[in-house]
């Protein structure tokens, strides 16, 4: 072993860091500045004149990026909250309340022993999940998160959701069939049917919206339902909602239709083989799409990025910081000496336990969260996306955390009285939906002209 | 001369490989020796063989059932057994009289006192020993809370092989609560070696009193509430209702006891048909539900829940003063005999055949157990359901692998 | 104990009685030799004045001498279990008639009979091991079982040292643990 070599053994986790790390960070730097003066201005005027582009590639890469967070956020939400419902704790540890442990989840699963199983026909075995990933995270690019965030408003929005989130179901046969293994196909066989059987009540209940709003693009959809929240298409829809919802549920393999990946019963349905990342994606497939269902029912149901109430005012921000000059630097400086000192003096008033040091760091804390609530109440004003985001986001756990609840209470029903529901009752009763909606539109149309 | 060890291999023929697919059929490497083999090992049109094998999430213990398919129906199935086996009834003929009770314990380990209930009965009918009341009450007390423990459990397992995953933990609040309560009057919390011949190891002590008291004064509301989740489910209904159906005169036939029996209409319960201990002194109904379907079974046990909690009432308030165990010679040697007793467990019944030679270790010791016949007429119950059912009816007989392997 | 029990058992089945009806306790007990348990119990199954349709245990015994098997009986007509013992069955080969045509419920309960004394259950459609493997050459529950023979002869068997110091042929055949005469 030679010096260096010793030397480097000696180092903590941290010193390898920065000894390894750091230089690293400094010829990056370097680099990056380097190539922004001597290519910076021919790539800015490549990318100006295509900014369609540019901002479809952005859109796409923060949906991908969003996706995985997003998966760790519902996978952490499902342990919590079906723990407490089992009057348990559940994820304690790791991170603050056990919130990292869905990250530790995503890190164990990368770290798996990756193999095929004898028989399987790899080709297929490796490609099946990435289907199904693939078709829960592409229709993500149709859905408004917020005014203007959107991948794509495509004006056959809704179309090319159903047909994109379609596919999903040749991921789960794929995976079935290829693994060579009796229990697979099982799962892969009732997956498949479950999907086909619901995908029908699916499309049929969301007709009524699309007929309400003359329109098939998703932003439309969402636009339309501004105002007052009785805009929104569930209280003129609520049949059509409830259909929505039973029949996602089971296009999702969610409680109680969870059939597919019954652990009681055949052990992991299609997923019995798949092991480490490749089961990893299977996974996070399923707890992305619960976050799809519960954004389009959002979007189509409750209003998607919009307020129950309108926006009442028109507020532009007619600051600019810029007029300040000095006095800017002085606010800077002064202003967070003057709230700690003002939310710190009825700290200190309050009680006579509370000393002079204590009440100051507490007029400190409040005073940073005082700053926050500020700015997001500027943010949230002046910004509409902000306002959007956040009730899109709102309204969207919330839908999520209906999934979830439904997981922790119910059992799962058997194939055939899923089929049956299916086929018997939500598929008539979903073109019922149809045919009076229709009738009410042509009715009301030829009252008011 | 070296014995070499026995390994593995593709040349021997225990194993069934087919070399080209590598895949492993669920079936015998021997031409069937039965007709009953014969009949279920040979696939009809479309058919095929599905192992439910000894590790899965659902079968009560460690279960090999081997089903046939035709799509999702479950046309037939042959349970294999033996990976529990211990070879209890060997054991104890090696063992003394007071360490044969011992080996009882694991057969049906939720229920452990009924195990131990009926070898020293048996016992005891063979040494012509009269137990003291105070123990006899005693008995009829933990054991009573053993049966509520042991519903619990089942009401858990069967909503968690429907898919249901709060009940169970739920139900283990309950649980939890009577083992520990059993814990501290016979120190342990599941297999309590706490019954002897003549008596019981240990007198009621105040920590037992005071939480038995606290929980009494909780259980039936608590038992209640945590039953509507179930009862009152849609899903959990619909699933269960019609489904493995059996009738009185099958039911007789296939030698069912306890809950299994009572569900479908014969009001047979041995502490009324041939009673021990002071249960003819007790006041307790036979529930009894004449449709015998998994709900009538799940409901059925719930019903024995509240029976039970009467007659822990009588016990608590009839409890007799004296000793709790007859005084007996360290070194038991019965003169040569026979002896049989039975018990009713929260399975159904529990029966010890004694023989004795005149030593000290018992000659052969006979232990019959409830799960055990009750998984013969699982393939009754079968034919025509999916195989989501197959856990569903498993669960409702309510099987523990430790009893059914012995 | 219920006297008059033995006396009807006594004066219906008295040819086939090979001893005594014996009662202790709230056992009444009767000996049949092996050819006579599928008429006596039926018979017990289904004239009205017995009607003993339970059958509460089905037992192998291994007395050393012979083998028996054992049959517990309850029925609402007697305040006793009603022990049948079918007497008398060779060590070498012991046979009796099934009972699975009154109770298919027997049917697992004569398969241990058989996995662990050898008795074969003339009639049962599925007379195979249950508890040990299907390739299984003894059976355990024999007063001549010789555990390290046994375990020398198994598919795990020889590996542990204790295995290996008994030569599986020299292992005495006729070696019988106990016998007993109750």
């Amino acid at each position: 072993m030679t010096v260096v070599g010793r030397s480097w053994n000696r180092l903590t986790v941290p010193g390898k860091l920065i000894f390894a790390g750091l230089p690293i960070l400094l010829v990056m730097t370097v680099g990056l500045i380097v190539a922004v003066i001597l290519l910076g201005g021919p790539v800015l005027d490549v990318l100006s004149d295509n900014v369609p582009i540019l901002r479809f590639v952005v859109a796409i890469t923060a949906i991908l990026l969003i996706t995985i967070p997003t998966a760790f956020l519902i996978i952490y939400m499902e342990m919590k909250i079906i723990a407490l419902m089992n009057l348990r704790i559940g994820p304690d540890r790791v991170g603050p309340g056990g919130s990292l442990l869905s990250v530790v989840h995503g890190l164990k699963v990368l770290m798996k022993e990756d193999f095929t199983p004898t028989g399987a026909d790899p080709i297929v075995f490796t490609w099946a999940p990435v289907v199904t990933y693939l078709a829960a995270v592409m229709t993500l690019l149709v859905i408004p998160f917020a005014p203007g965030f959107f991948g794509q408003d495509l004006n056959i929005g809704l179309l090319y959701f159903f047909a994109i989130g379609g596919l999903s179901v040749v991921g789960l046969l794929m995976a079935g069939w290829s693994s060579y293994n009796k229990y697979s196909l099982l799962g892969g066989l009732r997956a498949a049917a479950q999907v086909i059987s619901y995908e029908i009540p699916l499309t049929l209940s969301v007709v009524g919206v699309i007929l309400l709003a003359g329109t098939l693009s998703l932003n439309q959809i969402v636009l339309n339902q501004g105002g007052w929240f009785s805009n929104w298409y569930v209280f003129q829809q609520p049949l059509g909602f409830l259909i929505f919802f039973i029949a996602a549920t089971a296009e999702a393999n969610r409680t109680p239709f969870d059939l597919t990946e019954a652990d009681s019963e055949i052990v992991a349905g299609f997923a019995t083989e798949y092991s480490g990342m490749r089961f990893g994606f299977f996974f996070f497939a399923e707890y992305v799409n619960v976050f799809i269902i519960s954004a389009l029912t959002v979007t189509l149901f409750m209003g998607g990025w919009n307020a129950p109430f309108p926006w009442p005012w028109d507020i532009t921000l007619a600051l600019d910081p810029g007029q300040l000059g000095v006095m800017l630097l002085i606010l800077v400086a002064v202003v967070p000496l003057i709230l700690t000192v003002a939310f710190a003096a009825p700290l200190w008033m309050i009680s006579a336990r509370i000393k002079g040091w204590q009440a100051l760091l507490g007029g400190f804390v409040l005073a940073n969260l005082f700053v926050v609530a500020v700015i997001g109440a500027v943010a949230y004003v002046g910004l509409d996306w902000v306002a959007g985001l956040l009730w899109f986001l709102g309204k969207t756990y919330a839908f999520v955390f209906l999934f979830v609840w439904m997981r922790g209470t119910l059992p799962r029903v058997r194939i055939d009285q899923l089929m049956d529901f299916a086929w018997k009752w939500l598929l008539p009763v979903s073109l019922l939906n149809l045919f009076v909606t229709a009738a009410a539109i042509v009715i009301v149309d030829s009252v008011k002209s | 001369m070296p014995i070499e060890p026995a390994h593995q291999s593709a040349d021997d023929p225990r194993v069934t490989l087919d070399r080209e697919l590598g895949v492993f059929e669920p079936v015998p490497p021997y031409p069937p020796r039965t007709e009953r083999e014969a009949e279920f090992y040979t696939l009809g049109d479309g058919e095929m063989f599905i192992n439910m094998g000894p590790q899965h999430p659902s079968t009560h213990g460690v279960l090999r059932v081997v089903l046939k398919l035709d799509g999702e129906k479950v046309v037939d199935l042959d349970p294999v057994l033996g990976y529990l086996h211990r070879g209890v009834e060997k054991l104890c003929e090696n063992a003394d009289y007071h360490q044969a009770i011992c080996y009882t314990d694991p057969l049906e380990y939720v229920s452990s006192l009924f195990n131990e209930w009926a070898p020293v009965l048996a016992f005891e009918k063979l040494m012509d020993v009269q137990v003291p009341r105070r123990a006899e009450y005693i008995r009829v007390l933990s054991s009573e809370l053993n049966r509520i423990a042991s519903h619990a459990l089942f009401l858990g397992w069967m909503a968690l092989d429907l898919g249901g995953l709060t009940p169970i933990l739920w139900s283990f609040i309950e649980r939890d609560e009577i083992v520990d309560m059993l814990a501290s009057l016979t120190g342990q919390r599941m297999l309590f070696n706490y019954f002897r011949i003549g008596g019981v190891n240990g007198d009621l002590n105040h920590d037992f009193m005071s939480r038995l008291g606290d929980w009494m004064s909780r259980a039936t509301v608590q038992i209640e509430s945590g039953n509507a989740l179930l009862n009152e489910n849609e899903i959990f209904v619909r699933r269960m209702r019609g489904l493995g159906t059996i009738d009185t005169a099958t039911a007789l036939r296939m030698v069912m006891t306890g809950p299994n029996l009572r569900a479908t209409g014969v009001p047979f319960d041995i502490r009324r048909a041939h009673p021990y201990s002071v249960f003819p002194e007790l006041e307790f109904d036979i529930p009894t539900r004449s449709e015998g379907d998994c709900l009538a079974r799940y409901l059925l046990r719930m019903d024995e829940i509240k029976q039970s909690l009467r007659i822990i009432d009588q016990c608590l308030h009839n409890m007799p003063d004296g000793p709790v165990m007859a005084k007996l010679p360290r070194l038991m040697r019965p003169r040569p005999g026979r002896a049989y007793a039975a018990v009713e467990g929260p399975r159904g019944q529990y029966s010890t055949y004694a023989i004795s030679d005149g030593t000290d270790q018992p000659f052969r010791m006979r232990i019959h157990d409830p799960s055990f016949i009750h998984l013969q007429s699982v393939g009754l119950m079968m034919p025509g359901h999916l195989i989501a059912d197959t856990m569903a009816i498993m669960a409702s007989l309510d099987p523990i692998m430790g009893g059914v392997d012995k | 104990m219920d006297r008059q029990f033995k006396e009807r058992l006594e004066t219906r089945f008295g040819e086939r009685l090979t001893g005594l009806i014996r009662q202790r306790h709230d056992e009444t007990e009767m000996r049949i030799g092996a050819g006579d348990v599928v008429p006596v119990l039926t018979a017990l199954h289904d004239e009205p004045e017995f009607r003993f349709q339970f059958l509460s245990d089905l037992a192998g015994v291994d007395t050393g001498e012979v083998m028996q098997v054992v049959y517990h009986l309850w029925s609402e007509t007697s305040a006793d279990w009603l022990r049948v013992t079918a007497d008398g069955l060779s060590r070498d080969d012991p046979r009796v008639p099934s009972v699975t045509s009154l109770w298919k419920g027997a049917e697992w309960m004569e398969r241990e009979a058989y996995d662990m004394f050898g008795i074969t259950f003339e009639g049962n459609r599925d007379l195979r091991r249950i508890y040990m493997p299907p390739d299984y050459q003894s059976f355990p529950l024999r007063k001549d079982f010789f555990l390290p023979d046994d375990a020398a002869r198994s598919p795990g068997g020889g590996v542990r040292p204790m295995e290996r110091t008994h030569d599986p042929r020299n292992a005495p055949t006729t070696a019988l643990v106990r016998r007993t005469t109750a």
